[in-house]
């Protein structure tokens, strides 16, 4: 088995005299692509700086290709930090700082010409390696960026918020650009955002800063159908969270009785789940009734009022019900979370 | 033509011409021999001020080569002093900021005899009144409080993230100020070298007070020729304070314009 790129056991690291983010704890193998998503302010940048050498530690270890790097420099981690806009050096041309991670490394001339135009050719920037940085377009700096970092040939690559700020033609040019050079590099990739549908197109894993913690780090698809709480769940923004409470193994509230799947004690507890757990059907137990509509990118959902509470379902294929019209409706439990309330909603 | 445009050509002419006006007039005063009022011109020419200002072994020649000496190290040493100690104070933050700011400003807020009386009992401690190195130490006062904060501004407005960067990159903290902060900032440092040269091209109080009449530079001969009523040479040294300092600002300019076009 491949030894983890970058590891990271109990971190702490303060934001000034605020507490800041404790005891983080986890591993991205070689070539993996970890999302941290998390509110701004929530200390995502801190965490990307402190693995990159650039910000202090309180406690922890951070190991990089099994290498302690605690204690060492940014430069000796091997570990390449992108901030959110490209910051190309705006004194030399795209070759030059494209060449400049090898130069500093003393590579000879030749080699380093040669690895510079492949890069150069790669991200489609060969006509522009004499130019200047301030000549560029956006992407094209987006892109000579990522060929500097690649140029590295790094463990791990750091990015923060590297969609963010971009318009929509871009984030795709950026997007495609960074997913077809880590394919081929292979390095850990740590992204760092706070817009969801990104963390779900670039994460191979997604971990969700919320409190100072890391709360959860699972696959995109196990995130939304499975989050580890109600703070995650709503950070996710799984638009349907009833109250209830956990009688005898199984959960209960206006909507009825829902059967539990894992162990969970007896107390105030919480379903969670997306619209799509909860649509129309003929069969239903459910009533409702539709009080509106909402037109999104990925189609319609129903707003729908069942036992007094406002839930979010699937619109059906086909024909569309009336707003006032009443639904039977049907939940698929098995895509229903239930999570203990601890005095939290 | 719009009279907008007649305006400014008008105000730019009148600039030109103040500026220019009393040059040509030293320029006559330098080269012109019994010229006495109410004569709008002098009675005869003569080059003597000039010969002696390119002489060797000339009094003003000498004078002018000290100055240059002074100057060109005074603007390189205040800007390699004022860098670090401009970046330090950009990087406080709250009341230490202002501290700092203020201690920069001191030696540049002082009047320059003040200043000069109060270096001269440091320089006799020290033992180089009197000195050519004593002068260079008198300059660099005021010249390094100049440097600093200018370049308090460079630093406060810098962009940080970019030297972060290349340290991830793989590059030293030296390897990072060789190749990637002093070269993005080659025009600040022009110019805070010219800042430097410029005040200590000046100087005449600290000259005066430290160098004891040891030390003779350019503005000091100039005082001298004043007073003892050498208006030739008084208005050639005048005239040869400003040139090499245009001289400097252009070359300073032509450099730093050529760098920037210059793909590395």
């Amino acid at each position: 088995m491949t030894a983890p790129a970058l590891v990271l056991e109990g971190l702490a690291v303060r934001f000034g005299d605020a507490p800041g983010l404790r005891s983080i704890s986890l591993a991205v193998s070689p070539g993996e692509r970890l999302v941290l998503l998390g509110a701004s302010g929530a200390g995502k940048t801190t965490l990307l700086r402190a693995v990159a050498g650039l910000a202090p530690i309180e406690t922890g270890r951070i190991t990089i290709r099994g290498r302690d790097v605690t204690a060492l420099p940014a430069e000796q981690r091997d570990a390449v930090y992108l901030h959110q806009t490209p910051l190309l050096f705006p004194h030399l041309s795209v070759f030059e700082n494209v060449a400049f991670p090898l130069r500093i490394r003393g590579l000879a001339e030749p080699s380093l010409r040669a690895k510079v135009a492949e890069l150069l050719e790669s991200l489609r920037l060969d006509d522009l390696a004499g130019r200047r940085p301030h000549t560029l377009s956006g992407g094209q700096k987006h892109r000579a960026a990522l060929a500097r970092a690649m140029a590295a040939r790094p463990a791990v690559l750091l990015l923060d918020e590297p969609l963010t700020a971009l318009d929509p033609s871009l984030r795709d040019e950026v997007r495609t650009t960074l997913l077809s050079l880590q394919a081929h590099y292979r390095p850990a990739l740590v992204i760092v955002t706070h817009d969801l549908e990104d963390a779900a197109v670039l994460g191979d894993r997604i971990g969700i800063l919320l409190g100072g913690t890391l709360s959860q780090v699972d696959s995109a698809e196990r995130l939304f159908r499975r989050p580890a709480s109600l703070a995650v769940a709503r950070f996710l923004g799984i638009p349907n969270i009833v109250i209830g409470s956990i009688e005898a193994g199984q959960f209960r509230s206006a909507l009825g009785t829902i059967p539990l799947q894992s162990d969970l004690s007896d107390g105030p507890a919480a379903a969670a789940f997306d619209s799509g757990a909860l649509r129309p059907d003929s069969c239903g137990t459910l009533r409702g009734v539709l009080r509106g509509v909402q037109h999104g990118p990925r189609g319609a959902t129903l707003r729908v009022d069942v036992a007094g509470l406002e839930l979010e379902a699937a619109a059906p294929v086909g024909c569309m019900p009336r707003v006032g019209e009443e639904l039977s409706l049907a939940l698929e439990t098995a895509r229903v979370t239930v999570l203990p309330r601890a005095g939290d909603v | 033509m719009s009279g907008r445009r007649i305006s400014r050509r008008v105000i730019l002419a009148a600039l030109a011409l103040s500026a220019l006006t009393p040059l040509g007039l030293l320029m006559v005063a330098s080269v012109g021999s019994d010229w006495f009022f109410p004569s709008l011109w002098p009675g005869s020419v003569t080059m003597e001020s000039w010969q002696d200002a390119f002489r060797g072994g000339g009094r003003m020649a000498g004078a002018l080569g000290t100055s240059l000496v002074l100057a060109v190290a005074t603007g390189v040493a205040s800007a390699a002093v004022g860098w670090p100690i401009g970046r330090a104070i950009a990087d406080l933050r709250g009341w230490p900021r202002h501290v700092g700011a203020a201690a920069a400003f001191l030696p540049v807020a002082a009047p320059p005899v003040a200043l000069a009386t109060g270096l001269h009992l440091s320089a006799l401690t020290v033992g180089v009144a009197g000195t050519l190195a004593g002068v260079l130490l008198s300059h660099l006062v005021p010249a390094t409080g100049y440097a600093a904060l200018y370049f308090l501004g460079v630093f406060t407005l810098f962009d940080r993230r970019i030297e972060d960067e290349a340290r991830t990159l793989g590059a030293r903290s030296r390897t990072v100020l060789w190749r990637v902060t002093m070269p993005m900032l080659r025009r600040q440092l022009g110019e805070a070298f010219l800042l430097g040269f410029l005040v200590s091209w000046a100087q005449v109080a600290t000259t005066l007070v430290i160098g004891g009449g040891q030390v003779r530079t350019l503005p000091l001969e100039v005082f001298s020729y004043l007073q003892a009523g050498q208006d030739r040479y008084a208005a050639a040294g005048a005239l040869l304070l400003v040139i090499p300092a245009l001289l400097m600002l252009g070359a300073v300019r032509f450099a730093v314009e050529r760098a920037e076009a210059t793909p590395l």
